[in-house]
């Protein structure tokens, strides 16, 4: 941990990352090191990884090659989950408990023993007075915020974000990310997907991927740079065009 | 009415059913493989040769009779012992050296020579009723057999059996002998739907990974699991059990008839130790759900497990039929399945009265908690952190 904020060894690591289901290489040769305490958006199309990409990184998914890295230890490891929050694409939650019951339930799982811990992470994502109400009965967007809070709850260095923000109105959605720059000040590394170009420039960093591969990486201003375009999508497109990255 | 949206319908159906390969399957082949089964169960029923122990009160003249009747028996295969009297037949059959006593009375002979209602009394164990009645059935032939040779003359009055049981009471019925046994299949049926619907919502419905994406152990998941449902377990097992005993006589009211509820059933052993037979194969049953669920993509599939693996069990841990008296093959298979234990088990305790210091009874306890903690390490190994 120590060495990890003195940026000696990358937050997050992928080496040579590879999954294929049968003849689909879902990801195909995924390198890259982030650093502590920056935002990196993995940017792609449905079906160009990311998901995949992010459950290995976590330990979830078994690599067909290659290796992944959470703050130096080999994934999976399972000691080293304590100190990873990771928000699924689906929901995750438990709909039969209570927003306060669930983020309880996770904390515990967490091994977290501040009984302020769930009550703190509910007042994050402004679920506080939702507390008591059943997660199947809380609309889709509240619920992307419930599992949010259950990914924060343990406020973990490393956070993997799958889609945060589908579903969630634009206030909320600024308020989000204006979070998600607070804990990164506080030395928080996060890697959010997405799709949504419009969100991009709030990452410190962007990943492009395609077809398993990360076509592009660097600052929104360094792609658009590169791409010598001033629109982002445009610049996906360009580099899709292109192939790789060198 | 449109036709078109009813032919829509009828086609999505069949679209599902179709991509549904193991629904389509079980829709055929369950019901032949269960009535094949059954039938296997049934016809392949061998009844175990009888081994009597006779007790003749009657004399010289009882002696022809006894005479007539092992010759009667060996000639089915079965053999016959004397015994003195009464307590060292029963001795025999507590033993299990002789599966059926027959007592002589001292008039038995002058009843039957004058046709004046002979009757011999016939004592078996009556822990399994199938196998005793089987047993009677062969005992009667024999005698048929026996009488007419010995006294030809008074073929045409049969005795009476005079039909007692050495565990039980005199007046047992079927309940008291189905009911200790139901109890544990229902246990061990109900908690592994309930497990293993549970479970599989667990791993659909993403928050099983979203669980294996935090520091929990397996082992963790299975032990919580198992004190969850165990919980549940021991308040259906009590409630059952509560019911099973109960008999509360409620008395005539005004126009109402007198009636009783609970199905009373006497337990000759302890209640406390029926109950931990029961919870060992409830506790099975919540890693056999897990288990199972790992196999099923809905909730439907994990219903079809039911005709899979839990009808068989029934047909073959004897739970209605004797599994001393099926095919070597099938008495192989029920050897391996908890609930011929289990069923096992409960018999010795309800009906026996067995405590534990019974062997057989140890063996039941023993075989059960080893099920328990096979399924479990099986159930964990099928929590995978990397699934996919
Ligand atoms: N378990 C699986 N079995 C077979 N193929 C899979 C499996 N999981 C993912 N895939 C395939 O791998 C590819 C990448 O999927 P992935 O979910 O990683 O994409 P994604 O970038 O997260 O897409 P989205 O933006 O829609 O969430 C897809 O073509 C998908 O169909
Ligand atoms: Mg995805």
């Amino acid at each position: 941990m120590q060495t990890v904020a003195m940026g000696l060894v990358p937050a997050v690591q992928a080496i040579d990352l590879r999954k294929s289901f049968g003849e689909l290489h879902a990801v195909d040769g995924v390198s890259f090191e982030l650093a502590a305490g920056r935002i990196y958006g993995v940017l792609g199309p449905n079906g160009s990884g990311k998901t995949t990409l992010i459950r290995m990184l976590t330990g979830l998914g078994r690599p067909t090659a290659g290796e992944a890295r959470v703050l130096g230890v080999q994934m999976p490891s399972r000691t080293n989950l304590a100190r990873i929050g990771y928000m699924t694409q689906s929901d995750g939650i438990y709909p039969e408990l209570t927003a306060a019951e669930n983020a309880r339930f996770f904390g515990a799982m967490y091994g977290i023993r501040d009984p302020d811990a769930a009550e703190a992470a509910l007042a994050v994502v402004e679920l506080s007075d939702r507390a008591g109400a059943l997660a199947s009965q809380l609309s889709g967007g509240l619920r992307r915020r419930l599992s949010l809070a259950c990914a924060l709850v343990h406020r973990p260095p490393v956070l993997f974000l799958d889609e945060p923000t589908v579903g969630v109105d634009p206030a909320l959605r600024a308020q989000f990310w204006a979070y998600f720059h607070e804990l990164a000040r506080d030395g928080t590394t996060i890697v959010v997907s997405s799709h949504v170009m419009d969100e991009a420039d709030r990452c410190d960093e962007l990943l492009f991927m395609r077809a398993g591969r990360v076509i592009a990486q660097g600052s929104g201003g360094e792609l658009r740079a590169r791409a010598g375009t001033s629109d982002l999508e445009q610049a996906f497109l360009q580099f899709s065009a292109q192939g790789p990255a060198a | 009415m449109s036709a078109r949206r009813v032919v829509a319908l009828l086609r999505r159906l069949v679209q599902e059913l179709h991509r549904d390969r193991r629904s389509m399957a079980l829709l055929f082949l369950a019901p032949i493989v269960l009535t094949g089964l059954m039938a296997y169960v049934l016809r392949g029923q061998l009844v175990t040769p009888v081994s009597a122990v006779v007790v003749n009160q009657a004399g010289q003249p009882g002696a022809a009779i006894v005479g007539a009747l092992e010759g009667a028996m060996r000639t089915d295969g079965g053999t016959v012992t004397e015994a003195p009297d009464r307590a060292a037949a029963d001795a025999a059959l507590r033993d299990g050296t002789a599966s059926i006593a027959i007592v002589v009375p001292a008039d038995f002979v002058a009843r039957l020579a004058t046709g004046n209602e002979p009757s011999l009394t016939v004592i078996t164990p009556g822990l399994e009723p199938t196998a005793d009645s089987q047993q009677v059935i062969s005992l009667q032939r024999a005698i048929a057999t026996a009488v007419t040779q010995a006294l030809p003359a008074a073929g045409l009055h049969l005795p009476r059996l005079d039909a007692q049981t050495l565990y039980g009471t005199p007046d047992s019925d079927v309940v008291d002998h189905l009911a200790p046994v139901f109890l544990g299949f229902f246990a061990y049926f109900f908690v592994y739907i309930l497990t293993g619907i549970s479970f599989l919502r667990e791993r659909v419905g993403g928050t099983l990974e979203r669980l294996l994406a935090t520091p929990v152990s397996r082992g963790e998941i299975v032990l919580g699991y198992s004190l969850g449902f165990g919980l549940f377990a021991t308040i259906q097992v009590l409630v059952l059990l509560g019911w099973t005993l109960l008999d509360v006589r409620v008395p005539a009211i005004g126009p109402l008839a007198a009636f009783s509820v609970g199905l009373a059933v006497p337990v000759a052993g302890s209640a406390g130790l029926a109950f931990l037979v029961v919870m060992l194969l409830a506790l099975g049953a919540v890693s056999l759900g897990i288990l199972l669920s790992t196999f099923a993509r809905t909730e439907l599939q994990v219903v079809q497990f039911i005709p899979l693996v839990i009808v068989p069990q029934a047909l073959l841990s004897g739970v209605l039929f004797p599994v001393s008296s099926m095919p070597d093959i099938l008495q192989a298979i029920a050897r391996v399945l908890p609930l011929t234990y289990a069923t096992d088990g409960l018999r010795q305790v309800v009906i026996r009265g067995a405590d534990l210091g019974y062997g057989p009874l140890q063996l039941d306890v023993l075989v059960l908690a080893a099920f328990v903690a096979v399924f479990a390490v099986l159930a964990s190994a099928t929590i995978r952190r990397e699934v996919v």
